[in-house]
């Protein structure tokens, strides 16, 4: 069984990677030269954010009002969870539901030993056995693949940016004596966090899309997912609004956002539903024609 | 993680990459010898079952393969006196299930239904092989992990529990025989329907 490797995919993975790194290190460069005395906050920022990272699964869990399930109340799918996690060769993760009618399912957790893998009500009875394992298997590439870790490090760089055009002026007390004026550096950063928001972005759609990959060839099945995606966005369209807005801070987290009016494609974290279901269909060929 | 996994991770393609992971069914002979330190040392005979358990795959090739695993079982069933069947269970698992008194024929023929499917492209979609012993009308097993390359032991009790100081004793006694896995968090379960069945009935 034989997939071909989708190295545009990567490419333009890797470059926005690259971009990010650059960015990053203007941005040092420009800290160092500005702030010398701020570099003891960003350093704290630093480690909170580590903080954050490290309880991400209970964070999570507690802010979607997710509970964990056992074997027996939801046997089902523990076994899919269990079956699929042999075949993407990981732990099986701790298995939890949230109450709510919004078709979603959500993965979290700082490594592959402390993940937790979270679906709604409303997508289990939305969703056939296969169409859910489908998102599961999604879920779990997430998980494989170290999305929480990559996402983490690509944003530190963004929440930096954004203390110093929030806080910068702070900082600009003591020896003015040649000093650029301290607005440059609070414009540059202004500049850096714009920048980065957008190729954070940009790696959240492509990280979107090599979860896509993962799922179908942990079902083996492209057309499962491709299903899913189907319907839970038709079905997005009928769950009430209050529903939705309670959630809509977890966008990036879900299988699919939900939709907020209209939000540019540069600034998306998921790519177009119908070009993900394009991408699943040319796998679907692929298993084909082999 | 080793410089493998962090390039993997960069590139998020670590779902892929292990998901489509060959399998090597050589370890599997390793049960030959399993088997008698199960029955002398620790009063577990052979059940008369092994099984082998893998994923589908959506397209017609797979079928192929699957009907050609199904036609060397039944010529080698001539042979061995092994009975095969392939089937789906409650949970969504797929399994080639043989069943013969001698143990060394059942190694023979998973080893042979494994090579099948590898030999068409399908190592990828093996889960595990269950081989089964049985003490006191209750059944323990011996799983091998193709994704890991290793095995564990699984000893299903009542209501979807594991009976730890049975799996504890037989990883005792057979670790350094079998190549078991350390960790546990990849002794996955394979729930049986009810107490007294197997995985896949």
């Amino acid at each position: 069984m034989e997939w071909k490797t989708d190295w545009g995919l990567r490419g333009r993975m890797m470059f926005t990677m690259f971009l990010l790194f650059a960015l990053y290190l203007v941005f040092v460069g420009v800290i160092a030269a500005y702030f010398g005395n701020m570099l003891f906050a960003l350093i704290m920022l630093g480690g909170f954010s580590l903080v954050q990272y490290f309880f991400s699964d209970k964070l999570t869990l507690w802010s979607m009002g997710a509970h964990e399930v056992s074997e027996e109340e939801y046997p089902q799918l523990h076994d899919a969870v269990t079956r699929l996690s042999r075949q993407a060769d990981l732990p099986k993760p701790t298995v939890a539901v949230t109450d709510s009618r919004v078709p979603n399912a959500f993965a979290t957790g700082r490594n592959q030993k402390n993940a937790v893998v979270c679906v709604t009500t409303g997508i289990m009875s939305t969703l056939d056995q296969e169409e859910l394992e489908g998102v599961l298997a999604h879920e779990l590439a997430h998980i494989k693949n170290r999305d929480m870790m990559v996402m983490t490090i690509a944003s530190f760089l963004s929440t930096l940016a954004f203390i110093v055009v929030r806080w910068g002026w702070l900082f600009s007390g003591g020896d003015s004596r040649n000093q650029a004026p301290v607005w440059v550096a609070i414009v540059v950063s202004l500049l850096v966090w714009v920048i980065s928001f957008l190729l954070i972005r940009a790696l959240s759609r492509y990280r979107e899309y090599t979860a896509d990959r993962g799922a179908a060839m942990i079902t083996g099945k492209p057309s499962a997912l491709a299903s899913a995606l189907m319907k839970i966005s038709g079905r997005m369209d009928k769950v009430p609004k209050e529903d939705l807005r309670e959630e809509a801070e977890m966008n990036a987290f879900f299988i699919i956002p939900i939709n907020r009016g209209f939000i540019g494609r540069i600034a998306s974290t998921h790519p177009p539903t119908e070009k993900r279901i394009e991408r699943l269909r040319d796998l679907e060929r692929e298993l084909e024609t082999a | 993680m080793g410089i493998m996994d962090t390039i993997r991770a960069v590139f998020g393609s670590s779902a892929e990459h292990d998901a489509t992971r060959e399998a090597d069914p050589e370890d599997l002979f390793g049960m030959s010898t399993a088997y008698m330190t199960m029955e002398a040392d620790l009063g577990y005979p052979n059940a008369g079952a092994a099984a082998l358990c893998f994923s589908s795959v959506d397209s017609t090739d797979f079928e192929d393969a699957l009907r050609e695993v199904r036609d060397i079982l039944e010529a080698g069933e001539a042979e061995t006196g092994t009975t095969a069947s392939i089937r789906m269970d409650q949970q969504g698992y797929h399994w080639v299930v043989l069943e013969d008194s001698d143990p060394e024929d059942l190694v023979t023929s998973i080893h042979f239904a494994a090579d099948t499917f590898i030999e068409r492209g399908y190592g990828s979609r093996l889960l595990a092989a269950l081989f089964a012993f049985e003490k006191d009308s209750r059944y323990v097993y011996w799983v091998y992990s193709f994704r890991r390359g290793a095995y564990y032991p699984f000893a299903p009790t009542r209501g979807r529990e594991r009976d730890q100081s049975a799996e504890f004793k037989l990883q005792s006694v057979l670790d350094g025989e079998l190549g078991v896995e350390d960790d546990t968090a990849y002794w996955y379960p394979l729930w049986p329907e009810s107490p007294g069945r197997h995985p896949w009935q």
